[in-house]
């Protein structure tokens, strides 16, 4: 890649830089509002010292001393990175194959089924709550960890998702590695998977996001404390008068920084799988 | 690599499949367990409190091979989260013995038979406070009881009273409410002083602590939102004096002495004079803006009647229909609210006692503050209407605050409530 | 005739039978194949999407009270015939259209913007991406209280830069008017950094030779936009389109935390509305004839808008 810096350049690094401030403040004022005691929060409301953490170095960790001290974080943490790596993976795994079935096989019933995933898509989730737990309830897996994972893993929109970037994946590839003597498993595992990178990394952190933000579901099926992730948490400090908006910052930049990590690292994947795969499409 | 994720993943989803099968209703060492849901974590000062209780109960009735075992569903906000576990346990048939609810569901909960009455079992009703009965009671029988008490009033900042020219020796007492119209001069005073809203009356909030907090108004005026026997509300509510207490809200917004859009914490953070708000204030106000000198003056009250109403009610303690040990699920429910309860709960958070035993101890305890809310609610508390389709009705008073307080588009209050005494009045044919 | 008609027959039988054969025994091994393929998925969908979903079917057409799942009947249209004299639902329904038609342009043009601006090698690159990304990965609940800070009338940080700019204060969401766009700039914002990330792929997937050949025809960056990348990024314009669209026709979170509704309804939508009538009121069945009404319209949409613009399949 060429290199000149051009007002074009200048220009569009300004333009990029003011973007960036415009979708991150939020994420500075959580994080600074954590580091503060609860009166500046309010104090500081209208002016630019809203975004910045107390003068007092040593106001900076209260709230999350008081936090920690109040709430077995760490367990739930543990949980809800648990049930969001299965559902990562899960969803990857279970997704892509149905994705790559609507994209590259044959079968009866294709385009009445493709029809069914995008009416699927549109199902509130909220309006059958109740029905999902009475299916949960009818194969006996209340109050397991499996409830909490299996509803989450299959979604219409990664294998509408996976299926878009599979048909992007040319049909000589496929071909060449089956006269190779690859079976329709390997050409998945081997060819479709890794040349998804990016579809895999975007299904992945979805789903590790999703799961990680999910209240509700969790909180219906189990109801033995020591399985519940850290939106339980989260809700409890939120939710008891009186609620102390610092302590509630700190919690939530607690269980926001898993998630940006997450992404960063993601983020680097997709990266790579695009720029290093040499395999056809670039 | 492969190979390698392959294993985690199953190692993942063997892990994930153990950890089930347990919840037994009778115990390995051949007790029988009273189960118990609250709506709260145990890792808050008040989950800390039940748990505690529970213990207490359980080395009470070790003898009688019983054993009650608190499992704790901290809800949402709104909520949510617990109610829809609830109501998700309800289809399936698998409630626990005992659970808590809001008091406004009472009604609702004991009509669908959700609860059962507690009458046969918790002989001693005469301590409970009058507003507690009234919250637990559906056609004469009581079927919950509540935890704690809470109540409004009104925040004031001593030094700024004390500078706009106030002598705080005058200001209202429970025994002698200002009405409306003083109340009013006093803001007017406030805002001539300070240029700001005199009060944050939390008008913003669309939700529960809107009804919670104003009906009272309503029925200083001696009105009422639905019928005593819980059928009408046309008719009752669209009267003269709700015209009469919705005038005098309206008044104070027309006037700018409050606001439909308040500044976060401005009366904590000593921008506004005043705040209407709960008993809950003063435990936000010990931790966090101590420097605050702050007192409680009790509601206004309507200039015809001099009337003073205040709010009650909270969550409560309930045994269950399906329930098959009743009388020991019964006695859990008493426990829980029983006098030692009653004071703990009171000493660990700002929370109001629900029994007149429990009362003469804490008065004693509490801050002057305090003592305002609990006298304003033993003498004056009115529990919240008491129907299966509370929450339509509530949620069409909201409606009716969210409508008049848009004063230039709503001059004619009686027409605002017309529209939604109807609303209520078809919630509650509906229900019935 | 009879006779060589049987020979006939009889040769076209033995001549096609083998092919007809194989051809059904590829078939059915292709069939067996792609529902192998398709099973994990599709069970796991029918068991708790599909199934519940029947189920709410159903229970649009009876008075399913929450309270007491056991006495509940078969009223036939009734709930439909209450919901077309439901002001509420109506209100519902013409704000979420609304909000539909503004977010739909604003949210993906926004992304097609942001995904054009970072398509080209960058060593700050991640960075940008990541702040972009950086609200979809919170959770829409606390991107709500954070705005309803924010936007605060009397004292909210964008009220004062307004001010600063000597524009005056805005009431935006304590205002009827201005509510429910209000939630339209908050949705877009919140929700744009993710089709960004999809159509950065989409971008990244157009091989750079196209690009190259089109160099040397000599045309400008503008009919370059408009004639290769526009046309190429079709499919995965298709996809965001319809997932956006579904997504905002569902919206419920951002009014139900930042406004309950109100002021005056304004922000009422059909999902918080089945909410609040099917988890609030406890009135199970009428949620579901909500839902189901509203899922038929949705789905009314997405077809008309799939044969508008017909999918290049392969």
């Amino acid at each position: 890649m060429r290199r000149k810096f051009g007002p074009l350049t200048i220009l569009e690094y300004i333009c990029l830089v003011l973007l960036a401030v415009l979708f991150i403040f939020p994420l500075f004022w959580m994080v600074a509002s954590s580091m503060k005691p609860e009166a500046e929060i309010y104090n500081d409301m209208s002016n630019i010292k809203a975004f910045l953490p107390s003068f007092h170095p040593s106001d900076w960790f209260v709230s999350y001393k008081q936090v920690l001290l109040r709430f077995h974080l760490l367990g739930y943490i543990g949980n809800s990175l648990f049930y969001g790596l299965c559902v990562a993976v899960g969803s990857i795994i279970i997704n892509g194959m149905a994705g790559y079935a609507f994209a590259k096989l044959n079968f009866s019933g294709k385009k009445v089924l493709f029809g069914l995933l995008l009416a699927i898509l549109i199902v509130p989730f909220e309006t059958i709550l109740i029905s999902q737990f009475t299916i949960i309830h009818s194969i006996g897996l209340v109050d397991t960890r499996l409830a909490v994972i299996l509803p989450a893993l299959a979604g219409a929109f990664n294998i509408y998702l996976f299926r878009n970037f599979f048909m992007a994946i040319p049909k000589e590839i496929i071909e060449s590695a089956k006269l190779d003597g690859a079976n329709t498993w390997q050409v998945f595992w081997r060819i479709m998977l890794p040349m998804s990178k990016p579809a895999v990394a975007t299904v992945g952190t979805l789903a590790f996001i999703g799961s990680w933000n999910d209240y509700i579901w969790p909180l219906m099926v189990l109801t033995d404390k020591s399985k519940f992730p850290i939106q339980v948490a989260i809700t409890a400090i939120n939710s008891t008068d009186p609620v102390y908006t610092n302590q509630v910052m700190a919690v939530l930049t607690i269980s926001t920084v898993p998630l940006i990590i997450i992404y960063i690292v993601a983020q680097r994947y997709i990266l790579e799988g695009i720029g290093g795969s040499g395999t056809g499409i670039k | 690599m492969k190979k390698w994720l392959l294993v985690s993943i199953s190692l993942l989803l063997m892990f994930a499949a153990v950890g089930c099968s347990k919840s037994e209703s009778v115990n390995s060492d051949g007790k029988k367990t009273i189960t118990m849901w609250v709506h709260i974590s145990d890792e808050n000062e008040e989950g800390k409190v039940y748990k505690k209780r529970v213990e207490a109960f359980n080395k009470n009735y070790a003898p009688d091979n019983i054993k009650a075992k608190i499992e704790f569903i901290p809800r949402s906000g709104n909520g949510g989260g617990y109610e829809d576990k609830v109501n998700a346990a309800l289809t399936t048939s698998t409630l626990p013995d005992v659970i808590t609810l809001d008091g406004p569901n009472t009604a609702a909960y004991a009509k669908s038979g959700v609860i059962a009455p507690l009458d046969e079992y918790v002989k001693d009703q005469e301590d409970l406070l009058p507003s507690i009965k009234q919250q637990g009671t559906y056609k004469d029988k009581l079927y919950a009881i509540g935890v704690s008490e809470s109540s409004v009033g009104i925040y004031y900042n001593k030094r700024m009273l004390q500078e706009a020219g106030v002598d705080l020796n005058t200001l209202p007492t429970v025994d002698n409410p200002w009405t409306w119209d003083q109340f009013l001069a006093l803001c007017k005073t406030l805002k001539d002083k300070y240029d700001k809203p005199a009060i944050d009356m939390q008008l913003q909030s669309k939700d529960e602590m809107l009804t919670y907090a104003l009906t009272p108004f309503v029925w200083s005026a001696d009105g009422d939102i639905i019928s005593k026997d819980g059928k009408k509300a046309e008719g009752v509510f669209n009267k003269k004096p709700t015209v009469e207490a919705l005038t005098f809200i309206q008044t104070m917004l027309k006037e700018g002495y409050t606001t439909r859009t308040p500044v976060k914490q401005a009366f904590e953070t000593e921008k506004y004079p005043m705040k209407f708000s709960g008993v809950w204030t003063v435990t936000d106000m010990k931790t966090n803006y101590q420097k605050v000198d702050y007192g409680v003056i009790p509601y206004p009250v309507s200039p015809k009647t001099k009337k003073l109403v205040s709010p009650s009610g909270s969550w409560q303690f309930a045994m269950t229909q399906t329930s098959e040990n009743k009388e020991w699920a019964a006695k859990l429910v008493d426990w829980m609210t029983n006098k030692d309860s009653n004071v703990e709960l009171s000493r660990t958070i700002a929370a109001l006692p629900v029994r007149y035993s429990s009362e003469k101890v804490m008065a004693k305890e509490f801050s002057d503050q305090m003592n305002v809310f609990l006298k304003q609610l033993k003498e004056t508390g009115h529990a919240r209407p008491v129907t299966p389709a509370y929450p339509q009705v509530t949620r069409a008073f909201q409606q009716t605050i969210d409508d008049i307080s848009f004063y230039d588009q709503n001059k004619d209050i009686q027409k605002v409530l017309d529209t939604h005494a109807k609303e209520m009045q078809s919630a509650i044919d509906k229900a019935n | 005739m009879s006779k060589i008609g049987w020979k006939e027959n009889r040769s076209v039988y033995t001549f096609l039978r083998p092919e007809e054969r194989t051809k059904n025994k590829t078939r059915w091994k292709e069939n067996v194949v792609a529902y192998t393929f398709l099973g994990p998925a599709l069970l796991l969908l029918s068991m708790f999407l599909v199934i519940p979903s029947i189920m709410s079917v159903y229970y649009s057409f009876t008075d399913y009270y929450l309270l007491t799942p056991d006495m509940r009947k078969f009223v036939g249209l009734d709930n439909f015939i209450n919901l077309f004299q439901d002001p509420i639902f109506l209100k519902s329904l013409v704000n979420t259209l609304e909000f539909v038609v503004w977010v739909i342009p604003l949210q993906i043009g926004a992304a097609l913007g942001l995904a054009l601006l970072l398509n080209k090698q960058r060593k700050a690159n991640t960075f940008f991406k990541v702040a972009y990304f950086s609200p979809v990965v919170m959770s829409l609940v606390v991107i709500s209280v954070l705005w309803l800070y924010l936007l605060n009338p009397n004292e909210g940080i964008i009220n004062n830069v307004l001010t600063y700019f000597g524009i005056s204060a805005q009431p935006f969401l304590t205002s009827p008017k201005q509510a429910i766009f209000t939630i339209v700039v908050v949705s877009a914002w919140q929700g744009a950094g993710f089709q960004m990330l999809i159509f950065l792929a989409g971008l990244q997937n157009i091989p750079g030779d196209v690009y190259e050949a089109a160099q040397l025809d000599g045309i400008n960056k503008w009919q370059r936009f408009m004639y290769i990348t526009l046309p190429l990024l079709k499919p995965t314009s298709i996809f965001i389109f319809i997932t956006t669209l579904i997504g905002a026709f569902k919206l419920l979170v951002q009014p139900m935390v930042m406004t309950q509704g109100g002021p005056v309804n304004s922000t009422m939508t059909v999902v918080y509305y089945i909410y609040q009538t099917g988890f609030t009121d406890r009135m199970v069945g009428y949620a579901s004839s909500i839902a189901l009404l509203f899922g038929t319209i949705i789905g009314l949409v997405t077809i008309t808008q799939r044969k508008l613009v017909k999918e290049d399949e392969d």
